[in-house]
């Protein structure tokens, strides 16, 4: 049993947006060392390393940033848990969001560091940016489809 | 001509009415803003930590910085362009807002870091790679390069939980509490 209003974090009105800037900071950290790899894989940026190399280098920052966004995430949802549930465009990022990590620890990480065709790698890295946006306009639609759709 | 004028007429333009009376243009315009910040503000935490001795230490300060360089100036434009299609669209509820006019001041410090520490620090890249270790005044430029980018967001996230002075707002939009990403 859950109820939205015996949660502290409604306590005080500073805490949610609080959590929006930390989620924001572990999404920049996590997507944006994601996107420097895939933009390897396109041939742009970093391209006097290899996309392995840069894949290990920014790894553990990845993870990072994953887990602050994984940990403010569900407590920003914590805050009207009924309203997210409900909500067709959270629907949607929860799909995408997965999408996105399976595939980030899967097929994207066996491209990115043992190495595939140009093709290949190419549209691997438009796939992962591809989920990761989705995921972006997901998180921002919430806020608008409620009161529309 | 005021500023307040200059606001009041921007988003009076016929453009910016039809960014405004759009239920989906403006939300697509803020999600591409902050896709851009996902992609682009990775970056910036790339360079401040490879500054800071922290991050790719395997890699030549010089290769991070030059590399990303190009693709960090593509994030910025898309991340400006949004913020300026979202701020002419509402241009005179902006003007009152106090965490809009921080962020401006915040984005002119910015200016005034990369005018700084041009030569000395992001110019000097390859003498670090030489020397064999970062100076002080790299960790410095890194550490208040992420102060001000953090400064960004916060201020950025806080513009939508002022409310307007509905008495002086003259473009109303239909729906301002999502118009400006409030909650409820």
């Amino acid at each position: 049993m859950f109820l939205a209003d015996a949660n502290p974090l409604n306590a005080s009105e500073l805490i949610f947006p609080a959590l929006e800037c930390i989620h924001i900071a572990g999404f920049a950290l996590s997507v944006g060392t994601i996107a420097i790899v895939d933009f390897r894989l396109l041939g742009l940026g970093m391209r006097h390393q290899t996309a392995a190399e840069i894949a290990k280098d920014l790894g553990p920052w990845t993870l990072f940033g994953l887990a602050i966004m994984l940990f403010s995430g569900p407590l920003l949802f914590s805050s009207d848990p009924d309203m997210y549930y409900l909500n067709r465009s959270f629907q949607v990022k929860m799909v995408l969001l997965a999408l996105a990590i399976v595939f980030n620890y899967t097929i994207r990480r066996k491209t990115a560091l043992s190495g595939a065709s140009p093709l290949r790698s190419r549209l691997v890295a438009c796939i992962s940016i591809a989920l990761w946006v989705g995921v972006v306009f997901g998180g921002i639609f919430i806020a608008f489809v409620g009161q529309f759709v | 001509m005021s500023l307040l004028s200059i606001c009041q007429w921007v988003q009076s333009t016929g453009f910016f009415t039809d960014l405004r009376s759009s239920w989906y243009v403006y939300p697509v315009v803020m999600s591409l803003h902050m896709t851009g910040i996902a992609l682009f503000g990775g970056m910036v935490l790339a360079v401040d930590l490879r500054l800071l001795g922290v991050a790719m230490r395997k890699r030549p300060v010089a290769d991070v910085v030059c590399q990303l360089r190009v693709l960090q100036w593509a994030g910025f434009i898309l991340v400006a362009t949004c913020g300026i299609l979202m701020f002419g669209s509402k241009a005179e509820e902006y003007y009152y807002n106090a965490f809009f006019r921080t962020k401006m001041v915040i984005l002119s410090l910015i200016a005034v870091h990369a005018l700084v520490f041009r030569r000395s620090v992001y110019g000097s890249v390859v003498e670090f790679d030489k020397a064999g270790r970062i100076p002080g005044r790299a960790k410095l430029a890194a550490g208040l390069s992420l102060i001000l980018w953090t400064g960004m967001v916060i201020a950025g996230r806080g513009i939508g939980y002022i409310e307007p002075p509905l008495d002086k707002i003259h473009a109303q939009a239909t729906v301002p509490a999502a118009l400006t990403g409030q909650r409820r």
